[in-house]
């Protein structure tokens, strides 16, 4: 494998042969915050300290997100807490000019691609289905029905080939969507076309309620990448150092033109699937424990201390930015959205055809008799 | 948009390879994939050529994967591309139909108009060609009733360069039909993109007694039956609507209303079939100038049959006569639909 | 939103201190459920909720004082239970009940046998254009459907005026000056009659059948009474020759000035002028005067519109042109629908009185009889004077004899004396 990084980190992890995932997840900071120095270099130290401030930021957001919901202000919020090393390791991994493909349940890595926190909440305040310009920051919209949005990003990277430009996709699913068949045919036309797409695969042991042992008789979901000749990565997901390499090394092998990476990070969802799931009834508190016990943030902030790279007061001060984030985005939340039902009609073609046009005048005319009538 | 043939016969088919090689030339953004179009030329031949002249970033094969296909020509076009993209039957549409309905259609109302996805569909539909299981199927009505597709189809092969060059260049997705027991009908013709309207329907054949409305591959078949109902003395009007989605109410409206009879004709399922709609809508705009009912003249409610009962199930031209004898001429009323023994006033 | 005032808890007590409450705001209570611990002077009271609903407001803080009287709880409707609350991807449904918007609707009309059944739209459109009750129609259609040639029927003849049933087709001749004493006119061709030798069946179909119905239907549903007077009509006839003479190309005939002083009656009678639509008493601002004419299609009943703007002379002219264009067959159908009261003429038949039908909707029919010279008290002597018969058939629902008697005694005035009719022009 050829490094040309320019950061001074290893292209790729130690891998299985060719193209099977080593046999234990890849780690490059074990939970307790130890480098594992055989596994390879870590990333810069500045590197991390940003991965450590935005995982900061995201659970914080997060969490406000959570207590929105039960506040009856969103109307759903799926949760990413305990998937953040995912989240803010893969996509700071990206450049400007690559594409995220997310789900609903990837609204931290849409904030940390740098798209306002309120649009990100658009979709699930119910206030309309996305509520950010895709181009703008080179985010999809929340894809809901699983896998599908696989194929998008296949076909986006794949223009961007034809058209000579360089351009990698990112796309996260998790392991239900590896299920259905929009994933495994993405894998397939990625593989064929050599698309420049990155496949980050949160495995977090759960679709809704269903565990991993229903869902796949795979050694690893990162094994089915050698059924398209795809070279699949086992790592640890909630090793923000670990996604973070991998991914990048990643891009750099899909821009370079040797096609797609399938990357599979172990992780865990530590809330239920939403606010309205109850997870007690199909997991028990002992293995949320167990997860609680190698959480992202605890682990590279304690790598952090140790280096030196943070104090107490760089902690504080990471807070503080923090709640300001929370404190702001509560603040934004508050303001109702008006919602404009003329514009039901204004974005089904590019220009409403005649019968949207008579069906529009119709409901306005309604609302304007019921107007009257109060 | 100039054309790239003097007036010339030709067939649909070759009208609709001629009409994606122009496309192709014209714009740079356009690319042509499916199942078997690029080396084969396609199992019609509607892709023939266009492989070699254009080249395989241009026009090429996928993996056999129906969701892939239009999945992946969704991802195209959020990155500024055209896709037209082709389901080798219309059956075989099945497997893309969430990318097509959850995406296609979707994903410029979800974005506010952010993101434009002006892909077309091609597929292959209807019967009439004696094909086994699967490869006659008439799928309109899933699409047209999809808010956000535009569902077009062409009767005729200087119509479907028409149309094909105009879907392509539309910034909607458009769902674009070929009636594919006419591939090989023959029309001598200029090929030209201008002309009526993507959302427009034609009067293909003027007359005052009854409006015959149809598309795709019935409006031969209904035109045969308007020659024929004139030997009968009944001067039928043709209408055939092109696009299925969106309607276009004023042509058919202004027709009615002058008729006062209309019958529509399509080879798909009759219940909840695209005539429903049409008939709805008739009965809500020209109510008070109809003198009896809008009939439906269409397949039966069954699978589409076997080739040895085929004939059966589509519509004929005896069938449409039967139904213009039911129109209420004389003053005399449909008698199917009344009470026998007239227990009312 | 009930508030629960702190009740007199024993003799006569001002006021409690409230010591715990026992539930919180958005808990849901009982009837009776105990909400609140209080110490009165006496002792420690729990109090209990005479309501049940949701707990919106309490009015006391543990530890403080309310006064008897003053509220201590207020408790809003249940909640629904139908909310789902929140669910696995979204808000859930809620109980709000929405606002409707009011729509002023049109109630459908009285159809004691359902909707009545027309062939197509468009003919209905037609029946409905041209006033045509369709109720009163016969459908010719299988199962009685109402086809295209009954309406154009119906639209021809119009409604029967049921005038006499027992005349034969006999022309009428309205405008003719009734000068002599024999009013017989000459008699037309009568339809078939049948012979001695054998039995001939005449369907009833088209305009006859149309006719028979409306008939059958006025005595069906009205339960009419009559009166009648007799009228010397000596003056007015003098009358009449005298204005003729000044104006001999203007003629005002017997029937016009009859109708002219129907109308002027009816400004102080509008009850018979009306109709009944449901349970409600209509009586229009404008008199529709229709008159019974024969022609060789039989009875047809014009409709002189607006006769109430109309001079005798004007009368005068427009029944002349009715008649005539009735016996052409050139009505339209506003010229024979739409009347509000109906005069009839049978004296031209040569008889005196009549118990005429109802043209229904309408509620009063007035008849003229044949004018002959008759024996009759002037000044207390015995003399010859010209006498004509007049009947009022009317609706009883709509009025008594009081004002039917009083509505034929006006106009038998105006008849008798030409003058007075003066002070009401």
């Amino acid at each position: 494998m050829t490094a040309v990084a320019a950061h001074p980190v290893s292209s790729s992890p130690p891998a299985g042969t060719g193209l099977l995932p080593s046999g234990e997840p890849w780690q490059l900071i074990d939970p307790a915050g130890q480098p594992v120095t055989e596994a390879g270099p870590l990333p810069p130290d500045p590197t991390l300290t940003e991965l450590y401030r935005r995982m900061v930021i995201g659970r914080r957001f997060d969490a406000q997100a959570t207590a929105l919901t039960k506040q009856g202000r969103l109307a759903v919020y799926p949760s990413s807490h305990g998937q953040d090393a995912c989240q803010v390791g893969g996509v700071l991994a990206l450049r400007e000019q690559d594409w995220l493909f997310p789900t609903y349940r990837d609204s931290v890595a849409i904030v940390t691609r740098g798209v306002d926190p309120v649009e990100v909440l658009s979709l699930l305040r119910g206030e309309w289905h996305c509520g950010y310009d895709p181009h703008q920051h080179r985010v999809a919209p929340q894809c809901t029905p699983l896998a599908t949005n696989t194929l998008h990003a296949v076909g986006l990277a794949h223009a961007a080939r034809l058209k000579d430009e360089d351009t990698v996709a990112l796309v996260l699913l998790g392991d239900g969507a590896t299920s259905e068949g929009d994933t495994h045919e993405a894998l397939n036309f990625a593989a064929v076309w050599k698309a420049p797409v990155v496949f980050l695969l949160q495995n977090n042991g759960y679709a809704i309620s269903v565990p991993l042992a229903k869902q796949t008789a795979a050694p690893s979901l990162a094994h089915k990448g050698i059924g398209y000749g795809i070279p699949g990565e086992l790592i640890d997901g909630n090793d923000a150092a670990a996604v973070y390499t991998t991914v990048q090394a990643a891009v750099e092998r899909a821009a370079g033109g040797q096609g797609p990476t399938l990357i599979e990070a172990l992780t865990y969802r530590i809330e239920a699937h939403t606010n309205a799931d109850d997870a007690t009834r199909y997991r028990n508190s002992d293995e949320v424990a167990a997860w609680l016990a190698r959480d992202p943030l605890t682990r590279l902030e304690a790598y952090l201390r140790s280096a030196g790279q943070l104090d107490d007061d760089g902690a504080g001060r990471l807070r503080a930015e923090a709640e300001q984030f929370a404190a702001v985005l509560r603040e934004r939340m508050n303001a109702d959205v008006p919602a404009d039902p003329a514009e039901l009609f204004a974005h089904v073609y590019a220009e409403p055809t005649a019968p949207l046009r008579e069906q529009r005048d119709s409901l306005l005319a309604e609302l304007r008799d019921a107007g009257e009538q109060r | 948009m100039t054309s790239t043939l003097d007036a010339a016969t030709v067939t649909m088919a070759g009208a609709l390879n001629t009409a994606l090689a122009d496309a192709l030339a014209a714009d740079q953004g356009v690319v042509v994939f499916g199942e078997d179009v690029g080396t084969l030329g396609g199992v019609f031949r509607v892709t023939d050529g266009l492989a070699a002249r254009f080249g395989q970033d241009r026009v090429f094969d996928t993996p056999l994967a129906e969701a892939g296909i239009v999945g992946t020509a969704i991802g195209m076009a959020m990155n500024g591309l055209r896709p037209v993209v082709e389901m080798q039957f219309d059956a075989f549409a099945y497997p893309a139909f969430e990318q097509v309905t959850s995406h296609l259609a979707k994903l410029r109302n979800r974005t506010r108009g952010a993101v434009s996805l002006p892909i077309v569909v091609r597929i292959p539909y209807g019967g009439g060609i004696g094909g086994v299981e699967h490869h006659c199927d008439s799928s309109e009505a899933y699409y047209a009733h999809t808010p956000g597709l535009r569902v077009v189809t062409p009767a005729s092969p200087a119509d479907a360069y028409r149309l094909l060059r105009q879907s392509i260049d539309c910034p909607d997705p458009v769902i674009f039909l070929e009636p594919k027991r006419r591939y090989w009908s023959k029309e001598t013709a200029q090929l030209e993109a201008g002309g009526p309207a993507l959302d427009q329907a034609a009067v293909v054949k003027r007359g005052t007694d009854v409006t015959l409305i149809s598309y795709g591959g019935t409006v031969a078949t209904t035109l045969e039956a308007a020659a024929a109902a004139a030997e009968e003395g009944w001067d039928a009007e043709v209408i055939d609507l092109r696009s299925l989605s969106p309607v276009d109410d004023r042509t058919l409206t202004e027709s009615v209303r002058r008729t006062g009879r209309a019958v529509v004709i399509h080879e798909a399922a009759g219940f909840c079939g695209y005539g429903a709609e049409i008939a709805a809508r008739l009965s809500e705009r020209c109510f008070h100038s109809l003198q009896a009912p809008v009939l439906r003249v269409t397949g039966f409610d069954i699978p589409y049959p076997a080739p040895a009962l085929e004939g059966h199930h589509l519509p004929s031209t005896d069938r449409i006569l039967d139904a213009l004898a039911r129109l209420q001429w004389d003053d005399e009323p449909d008698e199917r639909w009344l009470d026998s023994g007239g227990a009312h006033a | 939103m009930p508030d629960f005032l702190l009740p007199d808890l024993g003799e006569g007590l001002a006021e409690a201190e409230v010591i715990e409450w026992r539930v919180r705001v958005g808990d849901q209570v009982a009837t009776d459920q105990t909400v609140v611990e209080v110490e009165t002077a006496k002792a420690a009271v729990e109090v209990p909720v005479p309501f049940a609903g949701t707990v919106t407001a309490l009015h006391a803080d543990p530890g403080t004082m309310v006064a008897v009287g003053q509220p201590l709880i207020t408790v809003g409707p249940a909640a629904a239970e139908e909310a789902s609350g929140n669910v696995l991807i979204g808000y859930g449904t809620t109980a709000s009940p929405g606002t409707r918007r009011r729509r002023g609707r049109r109630r459908p009309q009285n159809h004691s046998a359902g909707p009545v059944r027309v062939i197509s739209p468009l003919v209905r459109k037609l029946a409905r254009d041209a006033g045509l009750d369709l109720t009163a129609i016969h459908g010719s259609g299988p199962s009685g459907i109402i086809r295209r040639a009954d309406i154009e029927l119906a639209a021809q003849a119009n409604q029967a005026a049921p005038a006499t049933p027992l005349a034969p087709a006999m022309p009428l001749a309205p405008a003719t000056p009734i000068t002599s004493a024999t009013p017989v006119t000459s008699v037309p061709s009568a339809p078939s009659a049948p012979s001695a030798t054998e039995t001939t069946r005449i369907p009833l179909r088209g305009t006859r059948r149309a006719i028979a119905d409306k008939l059958t239907r006025s005595r069906r549903e009205i339960p009419e009474a009559t009166v009648w007077v007799d009228v010397d009509v000596t003056d007015l006839l003098t009358v009449r020759t005298q204005l003729n003479a000044r104006t001999p190309d203007r003629p005002v005939s017997i029937l016009a000035l009859f109708a002219r002083f129907t109308v002027l009656a009816l400004r102080r009678y509008p009850e018979l002028n009306a109709h009944l639509d449901g349970d409600e008493i209509v009586i229009p601002d404008h008199v529709h005067l229709g008159f019974a004419a024969q022609t060789d299609r039989g009875l047809v009943v014009p409709v002189v519109r607006d006769a109430h703007q109309l001079s005798a002379r004007d009368l005068s002219a427009a029944l002349t042109a009715h008649t005539a264009a009735a016996r052409a067959g050139q009505l339209s159908p506003a010229e024979l629908t739409g009347g509000t009261i109906t005069v009839n003429n049978y004296g031209v038949f040569g008889v005196d009185g009549s118990a005429a039908i109802i043209n229904h909707p309408e509620v009063a029919i007035i008849g003229l009889g044949r004018i002959i010279d008759r024996p009759w008290v002037v000044d207390g002597e015995l003399a010859v004077r010209q006498v004509t018969e007049l009947t009022l058939a009317f609706d009883h629902r709509v009025c008594d004899g009081g004002t039917a008697g009083g509505f034929l005694r006006t106009l038998a005035d105006y008849l008798e004396d030409p003058v007075t009719a003066l002070g009401d022009l």
